[in-house]
């Protein structure tokens, strides 16, 4: 083994200059989509509450709830946006603008409640479902999949009108106001998504290496689950969580739409429903609302989609 | 320490017998297939602080086999048959309430894969003196010193750095380390690592068996090294066991299975190893064929569609296991072992016939 080996002479190419990063990396920017979504949802939190329960901080801007604008001694009726009121009044001489900001109060309780109530419920079924498996599994999945096979707004629907009729007979359920109603019947409808992704999680993630390494080491069962399991769960419940309250938000607004909503102050969805008859002579007091209910949607949905590419899970589906 | 180890330690210790002893266990898995015989009847014994060898290719039941020891087998779908004694305690049917106090005080196992099997959202000082506050009933002070020593034990430098760290900002071989350390917190009889240094590169792969030994020696542990690679066992264990096929086909003392093997399989394992003193691009001799179907092993030896050596009465007939004439502890199960005249003559025989192997 003598013999002199010799390189091939191999020219290589000249070094490409690294690729720049952009000054919004540099400065550590975040995206504008998740600018515009932390911005919004900041600001729409922070007015509400000031609305509600500092409403002095507030008064520059906003009118009393029950105020009613009034033009030339008379009530202003459908007023166009002007400088006073930027969206216009609306069927019972109301600011808008106002308006829109007191509902965003109980659209926001509404749908971060409904989301908690299918969060702990639904991870609940999802992680015992995921790992006990055998019958357990199969009884929770019996249960989430009828859940799911009916449609969302018709159990909605039913299950409001059915409260309030066992409110009326059973008075142990005086608590049961119009926003609990609501609150606990979107939570059931979250239940049966949320249960389906924990459990799906929990089944590779108890098969994971780590996980029988615990287990390898004398952890028992509480220990495999609140240590092991659920702190890995925790960015896929997030995402979820996140991508369900701005679709709990819409589901909110149409019942409201529906004449299912909470009387005052009105949602969002509300104030779209009794709006919605003139919008030929008023489109703004059908437009802004919308518009709010749409960007706080989308807020929602863009912080879900960033939550997710941060976590890198695959596109999960509420 | 504190003194709990201390008693757990002396109550296996003194007893008098092996360590660990294994009569025919099996475990076998229902499929849609049908029945898969990964472990098919294995029998050997572990002495304390004596380090055995498992060797074998993919599918040979090594992993089926340190795993059923643990009692780490899924529970459906899995029938388990022998008998598993531990320490003089028959361990192979515990139910997992039972298996909870010895896994980690007296046996522990390390993963392939290192990467995989530290949780990625706990510090691995937290890692390390979980068992010990649990196991040990250690308060967090003393959890922590004694996680501090383990790492310094380990050979992993600026432990109090490393036990703020995540699982994430250390290198492969450093989580190796880290795993070993837990593995070993608790001063378990007996370490099982299952493939340790699959998943690392060759020096790293060195100082890990170096380390693993070092420890087996310093603590009086037995070490069980299950792994595919030869050159891993080589100079890391005392005994070493060839599986095949779910079965063990040859024991033998490392020096011994090297210089004297008898098992056709172990012969071929060992030819297909690359030699320094080879020219370069020399073909490795490889072993023709593929590992048995284990739903339907062949009738008679398991290696015989494969071994170069094979008569009828191979493939009709299972040769037992049975210990050479000169050495009770080398087993080996060949109806014309390695060496024998018979061997020689079928070798010839199968050449005129021009019979390949499968």
């Amino acid at each position: 083994m003598t013999a002199t080996i010799e390189a091939p002479v191999v020219e290589m190419p000249a070094d490409a200059p690294p690729p720049k990063d952009s000054l919004r990396k540099r400065l550590h920017i975040p995206r504008f989509s998740v600018l515009f979504s932390v911005l919004w949802l900041v600001g729409l939190t922070t007015l509400t509450l000031l609305a509600n329960y500092a409403p002095s901080v507030v008064q520059s801007i906003m009118y009393p709830y029950s105020t009613k604008i009034r033009a030339n001694g008379k009530a202003a009726k459908y007023l166009a946006p002007n400088a006073q009121n930027w969206f216009g009044t609306g069927k019972s001489a109301e600011d808008i603008f106002s308006h829109c900001i007191y509902g965003a109060k109980v659209t926001l309780i509404i749908g971060v409640g409904a989301t908690l109530v299918g969060l702990i419920v639904g991870g609940f079924i999802g992680i015992v479902s995921g790992y006990f498996r055998g019958w357990t599994d199969r009884i929770s999945s019996i249960f989430t999949d009828c859940l799911l096979s009916i449609p969302p707004l018709l159990l909605a629907l039913i299950l409001i009108l059915r409260l309030d009729d066992l409110k009326d007979v059973y008075s142990w359920l005086s608590w049961c106001t119009r926003t609990w109603q609501i609150t606990l019947t979107l939570g059931l409808v979250a239940v049966a998504p949320f249960a389906r992704i924990v459990r799906a999680q929990t089944l590779t993630l108890r098969e994971r290496e780590f996980v029988m390494a615990a287990r390898s080491l004398g952890a028992n069962r509480s220990r495999i689950i609140f240590r092991e399991l659920l702190p890995n769960l925790v960015p896929a419940m997030l995402t979820v969580a996140f991508t369900g309250l701005g679709i709990l938000i819409a589901a909110e607004a149409g019942l409201a739409f529906l004449g299912l909503g909470v009387e005052s102050p009105h949602t969002w969805g509300k104030m779209i429903d009794i709006a919605r008859d003139d919008i030929d002579k008023a489109w703004w007091a059908t437009v802004f609302p919308c518009l709010m209910l749409f960007l706080t949607v989308l807020s929602f949905n863009l912080l879900g989609d960033e939550l997710a590419r941060r976590f890198d899970i695959r596109e999960a589906s509420v | 320490m504190s003194q709990t180890v201390n008693v757990t330690q002396a109550a296996t210790r003194e007893i008098a017998g092996p360590l660990l002893e294994l009569t025919d266990v099996t475990t076998h898995f229902r499929t849609p297939r049908g029945m898969v015989r990964a472990v098919d009847g294995v029998s050997f014994t572990l002495d304390r602080g004596q380090s055995l060898g498992i060797v074998g290719e993919s599918g040979s039941g090594k992993t089926i086999l340190s795993r059923s020891i643990m009692g780490l087998l899924p529970t459906r779908g899995t029938e388990r048959g022998g008998s598993i004694k531990f320490a003089g305690r028959e361990v192979g049917n515990l139910g997992r309430k039972q298996m909870r106090t010895i896994w980690g005080k007296e046996m522990a196992m390390i993963f392939q894969d290192p990467m995989t099997s530290l949780n990625p959202l706990m510090k691995i000082g937290a890692q390390i003196s979980e068992p010990l506050r649990i196991h040990l009933g250690m308060s967090h002070a003393d959890a922590a010193a004694t996680a501090r020593r383990l790492l310094q034990d380990v050979r992993i430098p600026e432990p109090d750095r490393r036990l703020e760290q995540y699982p994430h900002e250390l290198s492969g071989g450093m989580r190796q380390r880290v795993m070993i350390a837990i593995a070993m917190a608790c001063g378990p009889t007996a370490l099982f690592a299952d493939e340790p240094t699959t998943a690392l590169d060759v020096t790293v792969q060195a100082q890990i068996l170096d380390l693993l030994g070092e420890q087996r020696r310093d603590r009086n542990m037995s070490l069980v090294l299950v792994t595919h690679d030869l050159g891993v066992v080589a100079g890391h264990t005392d005994e070493i066991a060839v599986m095949y096929g779910g079965k063990l086909v040859e024991k033998a003392p490392t020096r011994r299975l090297f210089a004297a093997m008898k098992m056709p399989y172990t012969e071929a394992l060992l030819a297909s190893i690359p030699k320094m003193a080879d020219p370069s691009h020399t073909r490795l001799s490889v072993i023709g064929g593929r590992p048995p179907d284990l739903v339907h092993p062949p009738i008679g030896c398991r290696f015989a569609p494969r071994c170069p050596y094979a008569r009828e009465k191979c493939q009709s007939d299972e040769p037992p296991l049975i210990a050479t004439d000169d050495d009770p502890s080398h087993t080996f199960a060949c109806w014309y072992p390695v060496g024998s005249p018979e061997y020689h003559e079928s070798r010839e025989r199968n050449a005129a016939k021009k019979v390949e192997a499968a």
